[in-house]
């Protein structure tokens, strides 16, 4: 069936109701976004590329939103699939696939975690029940401001959200470290030149700013309970804050104050009943009053500067590459975002929406903004390569570390066929399907994970540092040219054994590309695939050349970009 | 209450702050700002480059023992002091061989920086930093040091495998993972460096065509800067795959082996010498266990005993193959140790009042600054801190230290501003 261009979201009304409030009912979020980001590229003569073709989608679709390349059965299923609206049909079944959450609590375990390790990592709540806990919030849909404030509040006892102290362990509890980052990951604003001095270059970061943020964690600190070996968030209560400019010499005293938000006032003290439970030689303390509960109260609102359009930011980010404000953590008014009206929009959806980050994903995976393929406008003039601010071409993004070691391990097939034999073993279990699904694939992604730590070591950014953009560097490119881990991966290749079995040599090519590079060959490349394999003699032979063939492949800066 | 802990402002700090407010008065911060608007990458390194060899002293060697000893005072132990090729200056037994070249190192015996945690010591001192996040010495002169058709890495760093080596991850900070020192542990070569039986060269290079041809394709009509710096980290991962000797002490002299002596610090100094031959332009050995809390005497004695022979003849080596005109050579740990004497004899943890030396470019030899007073407690003359000895560095490097980071879209002063140059100790 031949099938018209339209734009998505044109489909999406014509066929689901979208029942909740949105800002503005004539017209929705997505189109608003390509309005705003067309008419910024046509004011400034910027032009924007083609649409992806459906090859470039699909694979950037499955990276976004489920953190790994299509199989090839997907890939051609979706190529062959001739229905008008399939891109948005797409973007539904991602959704609500169990692999989304999973792909969620990575994202935002590099974004709340920056691959920090704890000074002494077993001081600290494991990786693993720490990724659980974020793969339950988003399998339940929780709204971010209800994350976050589980984050803040939580001091580790909480028998369901006890993961969530993570937050503070993995800084060591350390008062400024943790204090930055609340401000850096929750509010957009890096205070960290503001700590010792009033940072002459961004005069709206206030030293004052900075402290009053400071003063709700100043009294928290690690507490230990050796005997069962866990880890908790203790709090003082007392202590006050305050500062000294090592310019100025200038002083100030500061109650815990969010930035544009009133001075919280601690109630007065009151002798021996300072705590709740009065800390002692191997039992942690609890306040009677306590300023992590404030935080906690107050910071995850709207009525808080800077709470909806960090998240608002960094959720275009995950998308698009790229922060409406860049770099993501320098929000101020020298750093302006580069379609204010547009921050504005997504900010207001979110809290509209009551923080549904999974509705604000989908509303971007609908623009023709998302949508643009990589190819440039006018191909082949370097000059030509438009601002990455404006969003007039896809960004060439590199593959999370997670990305990369799922896609490499759903390639060589270890992934797909162990999910097969858990479906198979676990088919018995009392569940519905959906729960049976969410089983299975929490479980091979658990048992598989450990055999990915030494590549996700490999390709994380340094600890604690923002994402500086692409940065290859030498040991990763030795790791996937010689390490016994990508040795081992392509011995257990159940591709190389299903493609060296195949006789005709286009069908080889075709299926190749599908599995590996997620599209179909050009003609030009499956001469050379051909030609390659025409020169083996033998089966052994053969599957020696489809091996240098994949590996090859996975090599290749088409595999390691998000495109 | 809380104050901030690095608010400890010194006379030198104190006099440059007040001769700023009174030239520029109210836009005393902006002002200051001006001259640092030069980014790095513009700084073009003056040619031919200069390298960097950092000896870290990891756990805190104690100054009672080498630099500064105090032989007569209640704290000083029971080494003596012994006369060196200065005239007039001493420093702890000990230090037999280094006492014979003084004359070519400038000492400070006046570093304060009040920090008494390895951790925060370790990225203070490297970094001249306490605020979290700015690269160390290493990566930060590797990254101004570079230029486009380095095939070997910027900076290597060694130490052994041991979870109390202090520094790990991380040391790049916001340069990135691009900048972080290629890691020599316990002497062992980079992970994967040698292609494995299980690739042939045949496989090797029909995959690498793979991949060369696929990239070729997939540049025509994309944006060519990531593509392009993906393939240039198989360029360079071939360079090094073909430059293992570089990592490969056997293809030195047994005698040299044997000069350098049989021990980490010994290999590894020696594989600084082949490295910083080889054109790798900054290298950190560290040389570990001077944490002594019990039995002080007895560790700085052993520890001394290997610093002391390896880094006469480092030097030596140094100077008689040309390589220490080029090259600024800096012996510092994360902190000194109390002057008091603990329980168990030994010497805890202590940033107040501690020594560090440096040799090579840029330095003026002789040269001793500052002075502790008679028990080691406190600083008298000629106060440093962390940010100080890293201005410095640069200088004596001949790199500009109020250049700046434009990473991100922010201007990061490459030095601390509030930090300043000692001079006495230059060139």
């Amino acid at each position: 069936m031949p099938c018209r261009a339209l734009h998505p979201t044109t489909v999406l009304a014509m066929t689901a109701v979208v029942t909740l409030p949105i800002g503005r009912a004539e017209e929705r979020l997505p189109e608003q976004i390509d309005r705003i980001i067309e008419a910024a590229c046509q004011r400034d003569g910027t032009k924007v590329a083609a649409t992806s073709d459906d090859a470039e989608f699909v694979r950037r679709l499955y990276l976004d939103l489920v953190g790994v390349v299509p199989t090839a059965e997907e890939t051609k299923a979706f190529l062959e699939d001739s229905s008008c609206d399939k891109r948005s049909q797409l973007v539904d079944t991602l959704l609500d696939r169990p692999e989304f959450a999973l792909q969620m609590a990575r994202v935002f375990d590099a974004i709340l975690i920056e691959r920090r390790i704890a000074t002494i990592p077993s001081y600290d709540v494991e990786g693993s029940r720490w990724r659980d806990w974020l793969a339950a919030s988003f399998r339940q849909n929780k709204p971010w401001d209800d994350l976050v404030r589980e984050m803040l509040a939580g001091d580790g006892t909480d028998e369901t959200n006890g993961a969530a102290a993570k937050f503070y362990l993995v800084r060591d509890v350390e008062p400024h470290l943790v204090a930055r980052d609340v401000g850096r990951l929750m509010l957009g604003t890096d205070l960290q030149c503001a700590q010792c001095h009033d940072d002459p270059r961004i005069e709206a970061y206030r030293q004052a700013d900075y402290y009053g943020q400071y003063a709700f964690v100043s009294r928290l600190k690690h507490f230990r309970d050796d005997e069962k070996k866990l880890n908790f968030v203790a709090e003082r209560a007392e202590g006050d804050v305050s500062f000294t400019s090592a310019f100025t010499g200038m002083e100030g005293k500061t109650n815990p104050q969010l930035p544009g938000s009133e001075m919280i006032a601690d109630p007065p003290l009151v002798e021996d009943k300072e705590y709740k439970i009065k800390p002692e030689k191997g039992r942690m303390g609890v306040p009677s009053y306590s300023r992590r509960a404030r935080l906690a109260e107050f910071l995850p609102r709207r009525e808080t500067r800077g709470f909806s359009r960090n998240i608002a930011n960094r959720i275009w980010a995950v998308m698009l590459g790229r922060g409406l404000v860049h770099p993501l953590d320098m929000h101020h008014p020298d750093n302006p975002p580069s379609h204010p009206e547009l921050l504005q929009r997504l900010a207001e959806r979110l809290e509209h929406t009551d923080y549904d980050i999974p509705r604000l994903l989908r509303d971007i995976a609908l623009t023709r903004t998302y949508q643009r393929s990589s190819r440039l406008p006018c191909a082949g003039k370097e000059s030509c390569v438009p601002d990455a601010s404006r969003f007039a071409v896809a960004a060439l993004r590199p593959l999370s570390p997670e990305q990369l070691g799922w896609s490499v391990l759903q390639v060589t097939g270890r992934l797909p066929s162990r999910i097969e034999r858990a479906e198979r073993e676990m088919k018995e279990e009392d569940a519905s399907p959906a729960d049976l699904r969410w089983q299975v694939h929490k479980k091979v992604y658990g048992d598989l994970q450990r055999e990915l730590e030494p590549l996700f070591t490999v390709f994380s950014r340094l600890p604690g540092q923002p994402d500086n953009g692409f940065q290859p560097s030498v040991d990763q490119a030795l790791f996937l040219l010689n390490s016994e881990q990508m040795i081992k991966f392509m011995n257990e290749s159940v591709l190389l054994d299903r493609l060296s079995r195949l006789d005709k040599p286009d069908e080889l090519a075709d299926e190749l590309y599908l599995a590996v590079l997620s599209r179909r060959p050009t003609d030009e490349e499956r001469a050379e695939e051909t030609e390659l394999v025409k020169g083996a003699c033998d089966q052994e032979q053969r599957h020696e050349v489809v091996r240098q063939i994949v590996w090859g492949q996975l090599l290749s800066a088409e595999f390691r970009l998000n495109h | 209450m809380q104050r901030p802990g690095h608010d400890r402002p010194t006379n030198r700090h104190l006099s440059r702050r007040t001769m700023l407010q009174g030239t520029v008065g109210g836009a005393l911060g902006l002002a200051r700002m001006g001259h640092a608007t030069l980014s790095a990458r513009a700084a073009a390194p003056a040619s031919p480059r200069k390298k960097l060899l950092l000896l870290f002293l990891s756990g805190g060697a104690s100054q009672l023992e080498t630099f500064d000893p105090k032989p007569d005072s209640k704290y000083g132990g029971p080494f003596r002091s012994i006369a060196t090729s200065l005239p007039g200056v001493q420093i702890g037994e000990l230090l037999p061989h280094t006492a014979k070249i003084m004359h070519r190192l400038a000492v400070i015996r006046s570093v304060n920086t009040g920090e008494t945690s390895h951790f925060r010591g370790h990225y203070l001192l490297q970094s001249g930093r306490k605020v979290p996040g700015y690269p160390v010495l290493g990566s930060a002169v590797a990254k101004m040091l570079e230029r486009p058709d380095d095939l070997l890495p910027g900076y290597v760093t060694m130490r052994r495998h041991h979870p109390q080596a202090y520094t790990d991850v991380g040391d790049a900070g916001f340069l990135g993972p691009k900048y972080e020192g290629v890691m020599i542990i316990d002497g062992n070569p980079p992970a994967n460096i040698a292609r494995p039986e299980a690739i042939n060269a045949a496989t090797a290079s029909a995959r690498d065509g793979i991949r060369q041809r696929s990239d070729a394709r997939f540049l025509k009509g994309r944006a060519p800067e990531a593509i392009k710096s993906y393939s240039d980290s198989y360029r360079k991962a071939d360079a090094l795959m073909r430059r293992q000797d570089i990592f490969d002490l056997e293809q030195e002299s047994a005698a040299d082996r044997e000069r350098y002596g049989d021990h980490h610090f010994g290999r590894n100094c020696l594989l600084a010498r082949r490295l910083l031959e080889a054109g790798v332009n900054c290298v950190k050995v560290a040389h570990h266990d001077w944490d002594a809390h019990f039995e002080n005497f007895h560790w700085q004695r052993q520890r001394c005993l290997e610093f002391d022979r390896t880094f006469v003849t480092l030097l030596d080596d140094f100077q008689d193959r040309g390589l220490l005109d080029e090259t600024l050579v800096v012996i510092m740990g994360e902190m000194g140790r109390t002057p008091r004497i603990n329980y168990y004899g030994g010497r805890d943890h202590w940033g107040d009042a501690w020594s560090m030396a440096f040799a090579g470019c840029g330095i003026k030899p002789g040269v001793v600054l500052g002075k502790t007073n008679d028990l080691g407690t406190e600083v008298v003359d000629g106060q440093v801190d962390a940010g100080d000895l890293f201005n410095t560095i640069l200088v004596a490097m001949k790199l500009d230290p109020t250049a700046t980071w434009r990473l991100g879209g922010r201007e990061n002063p490459v030095a601390d501003p509030a930090a300043s140059v000692i001079k006495e100790v230059l060139a």
